[in-house]
C-alpha cells in the first residue's frame, strides 16, 4: 500500500495515495481543474498548459530539516513565482494549491485564448458540438472576444481520412497528443505522430496502411476537440438530440460495456436507430475503451424477417405441434443468445426430456464454468495464450494482455499464424504442445496463471491441466459461457439432427445449417432468414420461422467468457411485430403444456442467485477515471460468478 | 539500393554505440546518413530506418518533420537558407532574400533551373549581427556565410556551380 499524502486544494484538506497528481487529487474533492492534454490513464505531458496553477509548498530549514513557522504558528508556505502545470506535479505533504484564485484563473483564461489562436469556431457543423472539452472550457474560461487578429488565423486541412473509419480536421486540433499518447502508450502501436514545430504542428501518419489499429475509435473519444471524429458519425446526430441506454457488445466474449446511442432518424422514414456505439466505463472489463469492432456494430437489419409468414398463432402452434410429435425433439442454441433466452429453451428441453445443444467450434465449455477471472494481471502474473490472435478475436483480451506485459506480466503467445502479440511476449512459439511446455515452465514460478484459449476439448483439457487460476474460453459469440453456466451440452458439427425435429435458436448462419440436416426446423432468430429460406425450398425440409428480438431491443444478460453477468437494456423499439425470445420459447412451451416465465427478470431469478438489482450495482468512484467522452458507469458493473 | 544495403557496416558501428534495447536511440544518425546519401529523407529511407530500429515509419517521419535540417523532399544539392527572423530583417535581410529571389528569378523554397540551389527562408541562426546571413546545407555539411550582399550571393553561387560542374 502506497502512503497517503494529504494537502489543500482551494481551501479544502485532501489525502490521496502519494505519486497521486494534482487534478486527479482535486476532482476527487470535487474541483475540476481545466486540461487538456491531461488524461488520468496516460503520463502527463505538460503540453497544453491548460491546467496552470499556484503551487505552495510548506518551507523547511535546511541546517534542522525542521519545519518553517509563521509567526501564528502556521507552517510557512513558499509560493512559486510562476504558476505551474498541475498535471505534472504529484502531491506532497502539506503542499497548497489554489486553483481559482486571481493569478490561476487569469492564467488559465489566457492559455485558453491561446488554445483558440486558430481554432476554427466551426462549431455549429462540428461533430463533437454538445459534448466538446473546448467548447466547456470556453464557457467557463474564454473572453467574449479574441485579442488576435482574425485574418491571420492558420488555416489547414479539414478533411484529412486518416483510416477509412477516422477522419482528421487539422484546423480544429489543439496539438494536445491523447491521440498520439493513447496510440504509443496504451495501445503499443505508434501509428500517429506529430509533424513539424511550433505553429505548424499538425497530425499525422505514414504508416500504411495509415491509421491501422483495432483502437482507433477511442481516439475520437478521448480528442477534447473535434479534430478527430469517426466516418460512421459524421454528421450523423447532435449529441443531445440522442437517448443513451446501456448495453453490452455482442462482436466477442470479452463482454464490453457499451452505451447505445439512439435518435429518430429521417433516412429510415421516422424510426429510432442507434446513431453509435460509445463505450461505457467498467474497470474491470473494458476501462473506458472499446474496439472498433464494437464500436462500428452494425444494427441495421432490413432483410429481416419482422413477423412469422403465416401469423404468431400458426406459427406457435405449428412449432409446437410438430416439437411435440417428434420422437425425439432436438434443442440448439448458439452462444448469441441472452441468458434468459438460453434458460427457457434449456427448461423446455428438460421438461419434455430432450437434448439442449449449445453449438460452439471452440470446446471445453465444462471446464471453463469452474475458474475465475482474468481480472487485472501484472507483475508476478502469467498468461498464456493459445490458438487465438486475440487482436481479432477480443481485442480488448489483447489489449489487457498488452497491458499486463506493461505492468510486469509474463506473456507466451502459442498460435500457428504470426499475431500482432507477438511484439509484447516473452515467449513465442508456433506450436501448441511448446507452447503448454513453456507456460507450465513460467506458470511454477508464477502468482496468478491466466490462460486464454481457442481451440478443441483436446486442447482446452491439456490447458486445463496446468492449472491455471483462470481459464478462459475465447468463444466466438457473446454469451456462450452462459450457454455452459446453464448446463448445455457442447456440439460442434450438427450430424446429430439428421432427420430430427429441431428447436434452433441463434444466428442465422445456426439456422441455416440445421435446415440442410434437419426435417423439421423451429427457427428462432433475429437475423436476416432469407438464406434459411432459399435452403428450405432446395432441400425440402419444413421450416417455421419465429422472428425473435435483437440485443439493441431487449432487455436481458450475457456472462462474458470470464464469467461476468452483466445487464443490457432496450435501446430502441422492437422491429414489427417481433418478440423477445424467451416469450416466444414460453408461448410454444405453453402449447405444449409446460408453463415458462416471461418476464426477463423472473427467468433470471431462476437460474442464479442474483437478481438484475445486483447487476445494476455501480462503483461511482471508478468515474474519476474518466478522460473523454466514455460513459460514466451509471447502470451497473456487473457480477463475477 | 537501400541504406542497410549499401551501408551495412556503418550502421552496425552505429548500432554497437547503443543498448539493444535502446536501438531506436540510433534513429538521428541514421536520418544523418541518409540526408548525406541523397540530400534528402525519402519515404524508402524511412521505412528502412524504422524497420531497422523496431520503430513505425510514423514515428521517423515525426522525428524528420520536427529538425528543420531534415529535409523529406528532393531538392537542389545546396540549400541557401537566409535568415529573416526579426534581427536580421531589422538589418535588411527581407528585402535581401526579395532581391535574391529576384535575381534568381525563384521563390524561397523553390529551386534554381539547373537543379542545383534551393533557397529557403529560415528562423533564426543566432548571428543577427552580421545580417543578412545563411547557411548553406549540403552534403558536405553546413556553412555559414554572413554579411551577404547579391552580389557577393551571386558569385558564391558562381563557385558553388562550378564545383559541381568539376565534380561530375
Amino acid at each position: 500500500m502506497t502512503k497517503d499524502i494529504t494537502l489543500t486544494i482551494d481551501g479544502k484538506e485532501v489525502s490521496v495515495p502519494a505519486g497521486t497528481l494534482i487534478p486527479d487529487a482535486a476532482k476527487k474533492i470535487g474541483i475540476d481543474i481545466p486540461v487538456f492534454c491531461y488524461h488520468p490513464k496516460m503520463e502527463p505531458v505538460g503540453m497544453c498548459r491548460q491546467c496552470l496553477v499556484e503551487i505552495g509548498r510548506p518551507a523547511f530549514d535546511r541546517t534542522t530539516g525542521e519545519a518553517v513557522l509563521e509567526e501564528d504558528g502556521s507552517p510557512k508556505i513558499n509560493w512559486g513565482w510562476k504558476l505551474e502545470t498541475s498535471c505534472t506535479n504529484p502531491v506532497s505533504e502539506g503542499m497548497v494549491v489554489n486553483t481559482k484564485s486571481e493569478k490561476a484563473v487569469k492564467g488559465q483564461n489566457e492559455m485558453l485564448e491561446f488554445q483558440l489562436l486558430s481554432h476554427p469556431l466551426d462549431c455549429p457543423v462540428c461533430d463533437k458540438g454538445g459534448e466538446c472539452l473546448l467548447q466547456d472550457l470556453t464557457l467557463a474560461h474564454g473572453g467574449t472576444e479574441s485579442r488576435f487578429n482574425f485574418d491571420e488565423k492558420r488555416h489547414a486541412e479539414k478533411k484529412v481520412a486518416l483510416s477509412d473509419l477516422i477522419w482528421l480536421d487539422r484546423e480544429r486540433c489543439i496539438q494536445c497528443g491523447r491521440c498520439v499518447r493513447f496510440q504509443s502508450e496504451i495501445v503499443g502501436e505508434a501509428v500517429l505522430g506529430f509533424e513539424a514545430r511550433g505553429s505548424h504542428t499538425q497530425i499525422m501518419t505514414t504508416s500504411e496502411p495509415g491509421f491501422d489499429s483495432a483502437f482507433s475509435g477511442n481516439t475520437t473519444d478521448i480528442c477534447p476537440v473535434g479534430a478527430l471524429t469517426t466516418a460512421q458519425f459524421r454528421f450523423g446526430a447532435r449529441p443531445w438530440e440522442m437517448e443513451a441506454t446501456a448495453s453490452v457488445c455482442t462482436e466477442c466474449p470479452v463482454g464490453c460495456n457499451t452505451v447505445l446511442n439512439t435518435r429518430r432518424d429521417v433516412k429510415t422514414g421516422g424510426k429510432v436507430v442507434v446513431k453509435r456505439v460509445m463505450p461505457r466505463q467498467n474497470e474491470s472489463v473494458n476501462e473506458t475503451w472499446i474496439c472498433d469492432k464494437g464500436r462500428f456494430t452494425d444494427f441495421s437489419a432490413d432483410s429481416r424477417l419482422t413477423a412469422p409468414s403465416i401469423g404468431w398463432t400458426d406459427a406457435i402452434a405449428s412449432a409446437a405441434q410438430n416439437l411435440s410429435a417428434a420422437d425425439e425433439p432436438i434443442f440448439v442454441v448458439d452462444g448469441s443468445l441472452p441468458n434468459e433466452d438460453l434458460f427457457n429453451i434449456k427448461s423446455l428441453a428438460d421438461e419434455v426430456g430432450a437434448k439442449a445443444y449449445c453449438y460452439s467450434e471452440v470446446g471445453g465449455g465444462e471446464l471453463t464454468t469452474k475458474s475465475g477471472t482474468y481480472g487485472k494481471s501484472g507483475a508476478g502474473d502469467a498468461i498464456l495464450v493459445i490458438g487465438s490472435d486475440l487482436y481479432v478475436d477480443a481485442p480488448i483480451f489483447w489489449l489487457r494482455a498488452k497491458q499486463a506485459v506493461d505492468r510486469g506480466a509474463t506473456l507466451i503467445v502459442a498460435t500457428e499464424e504470426e499475431t500482432r502479440l507477438d511484439n509484447f511476449a516473452s515467449t513465442v512459439v508456433r506450436d501448441f504442445a511448446q507452447g503448454l511446455e513453456a507456460a507450465k515452465e513460467a506458470f511454477s514460478k508464477a502468482e496468478n496463471t491466466v490462460i486464454l484459449y481457442k481451440g478443441d476439448d483436446a486442447l482446452a483439457q491439456s490447458c486445463a491441466d496446468l492449472n491455471p487460476t483462470s481459464l478462459v474460453g475465447v468463444w466466438n459469440d457473446a454469451n456462450t459461457q452462459g450457454a455452459w453456466e446453464m448446463g448445455y451440452e457442447a456440439i460442434s458439427d450438427l450430424d446429430v439432427l439428421k432427420g430430427k425435429t429441431v428447436y434452433v435458436a441463434g444466428k442465422s448462419a445456426l439456422v441455416a445449417s440445421a435446415l440442410e440436416v434437419a426435417k423439421f426446423v423451429v427457427a428462432q432468430t433475429a437475423e436476416d432468414v432469407q438464406i434459411a429460406v432459399s435452403i428450405t425450398e432446395a432441400s425440402g425440409s419444413k421450416c417455421v420461422t419465429l422472428p425473435s428480438r435483437n440485443i439493441s431491443e431487449s432487455l436481458g444478460t450475457f456472462t462474458s467468457a470470464e464469467r461476468r453477468v452483466q445487464l443490457f437494456h432496450p435501446a430502441v423499439p422492437a422491429e414489427g411485430d417481433t418478440l423477445p425470445g424467451f416469450v416466444i420459447t414460453a408461448q410454444v412451451a405453453e402449447k405444449m403444456g409446460v408453463t415458462l416465465d416471461i418476464e426477463a427478470e423472473d427467468i433470471f431469478a431462476n437460474f442464479f442467485d442474483l437478481s438484475y438489482a445486483d447487476l445494476s450495482k455501480t462503483n461511482p468512484e471508478e468515474k474519476l477515471l474518466i478522460g473523454g467522452n466514455c460513459y460514466e458507469n451509471t447502470q451497473g458493473v456487473g457480477v463475477q460468478l | 539500393m537501400s541504406l542497410a544495403e549499401k551501408y551495412p557496416q556503418e550502421i552496425e558501428k552505429i548500432l554497437a554505440k547503443y543498448p539493444p534495447e535502446h536501438k531506436r536511440s540510433a534513429v538521428m544518425a541514421l536520418l544523418y546518413m541518409a540526408m548525406r546519401e541523397g540530400g534528402y529523407i525519402s519515404k524508402a529511407d524511412k521505412a528502412d530506418i524504422a524497420s531497422m530500429l523496431d520503430m513505425t515509419t510514423t514515428e521517423v517521419s515525426s522525428i524528420v518533420g520536427f529538425y528543420s535540417l531534415f529535409h523529406d523532399e528532393k531538392a537542389g544539392q545546396y540549400r541557401l537558407q537566409v535568415c529573416t527572423d526579426i534581427g536580421c530583417a531589422l538589418k535588411g535581410a527581407d528585402q535581401y532574400l526579395a532581391d535574391l529571389c529576384e535575381k534568381l528569378d525563384v521563390k524561397p523554397g523553390e529551386t534554381t533551373e539547373d537543379g542545383l540551389i534551393t533557397i529557403e527562408e529560415v528562423k533564426c541562426l543566432a548571428a543577427c549581427d552580421k545580417a543578412p546571413m545563411f547557411q548553406v546545407q549540403s552534403p558536405e555539411g553546413i556553412k555559414y556565410h554572413e554579411k551577404m550582399t547579391v552580389d557577393t550571393t551571386l558569385a558564391l553561387i558562381e563557385e558553388l556551380r562550378k564545383d559541381a560542374q568539376e565534380a561530375k
